[in-house]
């Protein structure tokens, strides 16, 4: 079998701008479901009860399913629930964000929860009020916790990002493997794009280890 | 805005027979990557010092490629390159099977690691071998430890075997899409399909934890 590398250059074009649309996508993504995570969280542990319910039952329902298929579900369903087309960025990001944020809320929870019980009465005990308390003494405690956790997702999501090719988002997934429906270069593409990727996830599987030894609560 | 759920009635068979091969390549992916995953993670902590970077770089690579990616490259580029062609049931439980054995590596590395050193030394000075030590002395504790994360794995494959629509498996989410396409519903077709996928995975992620909360005080040390 003859090899062609010089395809993967002749379309590096399409691969740069797919791996910046990746890019993109993870970065807009995450700027979403941080504050959504955040949201859900205080819903859930606030004391509304309703409020509780439909933030454990969000997070619940998103945690349960498969990504591809949230994503299948924005394009055909979300337009005619919300009455407007949708670009298929905004679909795939849509999806993404849906995820992740159920992701988010169950870390920032379990930040919080983390924390123990005695931190909140101690500092309650010392006159402060419970949004002091919260802010002063949980807050910075939980924030070691969630770092390291909210890092791993976002390697998760740079990954997931991918899923949105099957709805014609142009991520690297979705050039590379139009580049290789035209060319036939089935297996130089598909090697390329599996580099690419590699290329951009392992420094950053590599940073979340760090962060994890840096920032992991050990007993 | 109307609904009409007659495809999916229509062609409940088609789809329940996607379900199966759904729950039969999850099953299939759990066991082999459990086996593999196992082998890699106590390698990595037990095995000959050469394998170690060999094996900590496949890791590392699984953990930082989409799957998506495995899949198709296993199932379009890895045919040419050997001329070995899998039928794409196959090449999907070989793919899931690389990308989550990694996962499962790591759970069962960092379960044995976080064991105390103590045991480790309390079993050799009364005499045990490494072998008999880890066998017996390390593994029942950090198996308790590693429960959690590998019931997790069981959710994330059945939730990942849906990417094995990408290359054609007929499973259920790839049935699903065929459903939707030929009967112009998709709105009631992924919206059951959600459904189902919750109904299966809730309660193994509920099952999970209960199972845990019974076993957890097995692996304290």
């Amino acid at each position: 079998m003859k090899l062609d590398w010089w395809v993967v250059w002749q379309h590096r074009d399409a691969l740069v701008e797919g791996t910046l649309v990746t890019v993109a996508l993870t970065m807009v993504t995450m700027l979403i479901a941080v504050p959504g995570g955040i949201m859900l969280a205080v819903m859930r542990l606030g004391r509304s009860r309703p409020l509780a319910l439909a933030s454990a039952s969000f997070v619940e329902f998103f945690r349960n399913l498969p990504l591809i298929l949230v994503v299948y579900w924005a394009y055909y369903v979300m337009p005619i629930l919300l009455g407007v087309q949708l670009d298929a960025f905004t679909t795939g990001l849509a999806a993404l964000a849906l995820n992740v944020s159920a992701y988010n809320a169950e870390t920032f929870r379990a930040g919080i929860a983390s924390v123990r019980k005695g931190q909140t009465e101690a500092a309650l005990a010392l006159g402060m009020s419970r949004w002091q308390a919260l802010r002063e003494v949980v807050l910075p405690q939980a924030a070691r916790r969630v770092l390291p956790v909210l890092a791993s997702t976002w390697v998760s999501l740079f990954k997931d990002t991918s899923l949105v090719s099957v709805i014609a988002v142009g991520d690297l997934a979705y050039n590379a493997m139009r580049v290789r429906s035209q060319t036939f270069r089935v297996l130089e593409m598909l090697t390329a794009m599996a580099v690419i990727y590699w290329g951009l996830g392992y420094p950053q599987a590599k940073l979340v280890d760090w962060l994890h030894r840096r920032f992991g609560v050990r007993e | 805005m109307e609904f009409d759920f007659s495809p999916l009635v229509d062609s409940w068979q088609y789809l329940a027979g996607g379900l199966l091969l759904t729950l039969a390549l999850s099953l299939l992916t759990v066991l082999g990557s459990l086996a593999l995953g196992t082998a890699v993670g106590l390698a990595r902590c037990y095995g000959p010092r050469w394998s170690r970077p060999a094996l900590a770089f496949y890791v590392d690579s699984m953990r930082s490629v989409p799957v998506l990616v495995v899949l198709v490259w296993m199932y379009f580029a890895f045919p040419l390159l050997t001329s070995v062609t899998l039928p794409p049931f196959w090449a999907a439980a070989v793919a899931l099977t690389l990308h989550i054995a990694a996962y499962v590596a790591e759970i069962v590395r960092a379960g044995m690691v976080s064991v105390r050193e103590g045991q480790m030394r309390a079993a050799l000075a009364i005499g045990m071998s490494r072998r008999q030590a880890v066998a017996e002395i390390i593994l029942p504790q950090a198996i308790v430890r590693m429960l959690p994360a590998l019931g997790s794995v069981l959710s994330i494959t059945i939730k990942d075997t849906a990417i094995a629509a990408v290359i054609a498996v007929p499973e259920y989410m790839k049935r699903s899409e065929t459903v939707a396409g030929q009967s112009y519903h998709p709105i009631e077709v992924f919206t059951v399909a959600a459904i189902v996928y919750f109904l299966i995975l809730f309660p193994v992620t509920r099952i999970v934890d209960l199972i845990y909360g019974r076993v957890a005080h097995l692996g304290r040390s």
